[in-house]
């Protein structure tokens, strides 16, 4: 038989048994619906939570301090240390000054960071408003970033932080005095620094500036912290327990990222399980329909028989219908879900802006994960047909013709 | 000698084999047809008739015997090559149609060459062309439950010939038609027998359609127990000289179809100690006179039919013998007309004669035949049993009893022969008077 010929022949329940049809495909739908917006819940989940700190540099990068015990100190010298193992790519410090900063009369207590655009990338700040330090930002002497935390310091509502970009600050240093005393000599930076962009650092008072600028005020002979890149993934613990055994506090993002992403795999079975349930149940349904439909068609089948129809061509007849039904349920049910997942989404976000929360998706469905449902459930179509229509090839065709 | 395109040997199917409903539905069952040949299975319900056909066409694959198909076993061949064959081979027509009702009329009958992977154009013009041959190319695109029962039927015709099968099987064809579309129908079956030279092998149980075949096949409790060859068709089969030869047995078949060949034999005998006129005689009389009875020829014509000499039509009889019986057979019209006013009551039509009347005009013309002079009493007593009979009060036996009755008991007095020979005539009027239809 041809293809098209089998695929007029097997389109023709649309015809005869509209109603039946579109319900069965619709069960399919609503089952493949159910796996679609719970894994699809799933995603959006893991995305919220992740795709703040997904940076593969980020990933790749262990985060260094001193536990202040064995009078470990990080120094430059540390830092050519660690950039001298032959798996680490690139150490990059980071150094920390109290400081007061005072904008439009209003002053308060920050920590002064100095650091190289690097190690925003390794350390994973990102920019709410404004723009954060690039490569080629190094020699910058005009800018600083600011955590949000600073802002309400000054007063700055939540929304009106994308206008505080270009706002300038003056900055003055608190320096401990290298006499041995605990006094802290004032370090006055006479000019004013424009604000170039807000980090996503909740609840600390930070202000970052690039260490060649910090250390135009101030010398700097210990850090507070280095973020090491390493090489490779394989690499990574190594490094850490390296690190971790030479007496050093040692933080790796990626294993935040492991952990949780592990408990989203779980959060996803889970849901998928749920969905799984509904996807059973509605399989169920469908091959209950195949069999009916097998039943009522058995005289058909006889009659196609005598007429020189092979067994096969009943077989791949049924296959092929059953086949269609599920691709079609799956293509419904992605429908679905993706209209309702997005339907919450905009209903969460127009409440979220509402009460000035953060706009996110709490659904998310990748494509590969959509084309993977829609093979999924053609398969599950094809399952429910093939018993059937091996049946049904198998029937003796004068018994069948003989069925009423 | 041409060898037979179907072999039978000893076949013998059987239903449910081991189970407490076992069937013997073929019991060693053997023929030979032949390429081009018309054969009809014919018998009653169960017989085994079906049962055969679909063992040839390759459904039911015999328990015991052999089956060859153009010299190759049929039955040798798995399920799936089997219907390579069977494409090519044979088409197939059923008493319920078994059209596909989810497919329109054209694609029914392009079913079979889209299992054949033929391509759609090719398939269309052949089946649009089958379509129109049969008489239902104007409804190719209808579905098949807009069509009527002898439409459809045409239709399936049209599928089963659209491979151009050698062989084309029908089950029962016209059992679900009315009498036009089974003519129409078995038209186009002869038709594709006999200019398409195609092989047909027929179920049926209609005797109408025997004299369509070449042979009939007689089947019994899952035997073949007569084999008829028809006399008006010249055979394919080749008669060996001195085997078979036709008698008169071969054309009582075709009148008496459901009787055995013993019941024929007597038959025939009763004919010739009883009737002067054979067979042959007797269904152009049988012809003439319904035509006369249904007022469909005059008097004339009638007696011109009867004295026709057979060559010409004719019933050939003596020109005497034929005035008398157009005489009696129209004196006994007239009485049958009183026998239906007398039952209408009602509606009867002749405002002249009441009830009692008519009763007292019938028994005149019936005396009238007989020259019996009767009494008054007599006739009192006749007008009244001649009412009872008529409208049913008394019996045949009880009209015959009366009338050899005592006067004061209601009777007539008459001799035994008489009253047998008065009964007899007016049971005749009787049976050509009353309106055996039914009325709701």
């Amino acid at each position: 038989m041809r293809t098209q010929d089998l695929a007029q022949l097997s389109t023709r329940m649309f015809k005869t048994n509209p109603l039946r049809t579109w319900l069965t495909i619709l069960g399919m739908g609503v089952g493949t619906g159910a796996v679609v917006v719970l894994v699809g819940l799933g995603f959006g989940l893991q995305q919220i939570i992740l795709e703040q700190i997904v940076f593969g540099e980020t990933l790749l990068s262990l985060g260094v301090s001193s536990t202040g015990a064995q009078g470990l100190r990080l120094t430059p010298e540390t830092v050519a240390e660690f950039e001298s193992k032959p798996a680490v790519l690139d150490a990059s410090p980071l150094a920390r000054f109290p400081a007061l900063v005072t904008y439009k009369g209003l002053t308060g207590n920050v920590f002064v960071q100095g650091v190289d655009p690097a190690y925003l990338r390794y350390a994973g700040v990102t920019v709410a408003a404004g723009t954060a330090f690039l490569e080629e930002d190094i020699e910058d002497t005009s800018s600083i970033m600011l955590s949000p935390a600073t802002l309400k310091l000054f007063g700055i509502p939540d929304e009106e932080v994308d206008d505080f970009i270009g706002e300038r600050v003056s900055l003055r240093l608190l320096v401990p005095a290298d006499d041995g005393t605990d006094d802290v000599n004032e370090i006055i930076i006479d000019k004013e620094y424009i604000v170039r962009g807000i980090t996503k650092e909740a609840g600390v008072l930070n202000a970052l500036m690039m260490m060649p600028e910090l250390r135009n005020y101030v010398g700097i002979l210990e850090y507070e912290r280095i973020q090491v890149r390493v090489d490779t993934n394989e690499n990574l613990p190594l490094i850490e327990n390296e690190l971790i055994e030479a007496g050093y506090r040692v933080s790796a993002l990626s294993k935040t990222v492991e952990q949780a992403s592990k408990i989203f795999q779980g959060i996803q079975a889970v849901l998928a399980t749920f969905g799984g349930i509904a996807l059973i149940v509605s399989a169920i349904g469908m091959f209950n329909t195949m069999t009916v439909t097998l039943l009522e068609r058995t005289k058909e089948i006889g009659i196609m028989r005598t007429i020189g129809a092979s067994p096969n061509d009943v077989k791949y007849l049924f296959v092929s219908e059953s086949v269609i039904v599920g691709f079609l349920g799956g293509v419904t049910g992605i429908l679905m879900g993706v209209v309702l997942g997005m339907s919450v989404n905009l209903f969460l976000n127009i409440v979220a802006s509402q009460f000035g929360g953060q706009s996110v998706s709490l659904f998310s469905f990748p494509l590969d994960f959509l084309a993977f449902i829609t093979i999924f459930s053609a398969a599950v179509g094809y399952l429910t047909g093939i018993f059937p229509a091996r049946r049904a090839s198998t029937l003796n065709p004068l018994d069948a013709i003989r069925y009423e | 000698m041409a060898k037979p395109l179907i072999i039978a040997r000893d076949l013998s199917i059987i239903y449910n084999q081991g189970k407490a409903n076992e069937f013997k539905a073929l019991s060693g069952v053997s023929t030979d047809i032949f390429e081009g040949e018309y054969i009809i299975l014919f018998g009653p319900s169960g017989c085994g008739k079906s049962t055969l056909m679909y063992s040839i066409q390759g459904s039911l694959p015999p328990g015991e015997g052999t089956l060859l198909v153009k010299g190759d076993d049929v039955y040798s061949y798995p399920p799936a090559e089997r219907v390579y064959f069977q494409r090519y081979m044979m088409g197939i027509i059923f008493q319920s149609f078994n059209l596909i009702g989810s497919l329109s009329v054209l694609d029914n009958v392009a079913l079979p060459m889209i299992f054949c992977d033929v391509d759609k154009p090719t398939r269309n013009r052949r089946a649009q062309s089958l379509l129109d041959r049969f008489g239902v190319g104007h409804v190719s695109h209808k579905i098949p439950a807009m069509l009527s029962g002898g439409q459809q039927q045409r239709v399936s015709v049209a599928r089963s010939m659209v491979n151009d099968p050698k062989i084309l099987l029908a089950d029962e064809p016209t059992g679900n038609l009315d009498s036009i579309s089974t003519q129409q129908v078995m038209d186009k079956i002869d038709e594709i027998n006999t200019f398409d030279r195609r092989t047909v092998i027929m179920v049926s149980h209609d005797a109408s359609h025997l004299s369509y075949a070449h042979r009939v096949y007689y089947l019994k409790d899952g035997l073949i127990v007569r084999e008829v060859v028809n006399p008006q068709r010249k055979q394919i089969k080749p008669v060996m000289e001195g085997e078979t030869i036709v008698t008169e047995l071969e054309q009582l078949a075709r009148l008496y179809p459901y009787d055995s060949v013993e019941t024929l034999r007597v038959k025939s005998m009763v004919n010739f100690l009883t009737q002067e006129y054979t067979f042959d005689q007797i269904i152009r009389l049988e012809h003439a006179i319904a035509l006369f009875i249904q007022g469909k020829i005059d008097r004339d014509s009638f007696i011109k039919s009867l004295i026709l000499p057979y060559e010409r039509g004719g019933v050939e009889i003596d020109i005497n013998e034929a005035r008398r019986m157009v005489g009696v057979t129209s004196k006994m019209m007239g009485q049958a007309d009183d026998v239906r006013r007398f039952r209408a009551r009602k509606d009867n039509d002749d405002i002249f004669f009441s009830q009692h009347k008519l009763a007292e005009r019938m028994r005149d013309r019936l005396f009238g035949n007989y020259h019996i002079m009767l009494s008054k009493a007599q006739n009192t007593n006749m007008t009244e049993l001649i009412a009872d009979r008529v409208t049913g009060v008394i019996e045949q036996d009880d009209f015959n009893q009366r009338l050899t009755k005592g006067i004061r008991s209601g009777g007539l007095a008459l001799s035994e022969k008489e009253a047998d020979d008065l009964t007899r005539y007016f049971e005749k009027v009787i049976a050509q008077g009353v309106d055996v239809n039914y009325k709701a």
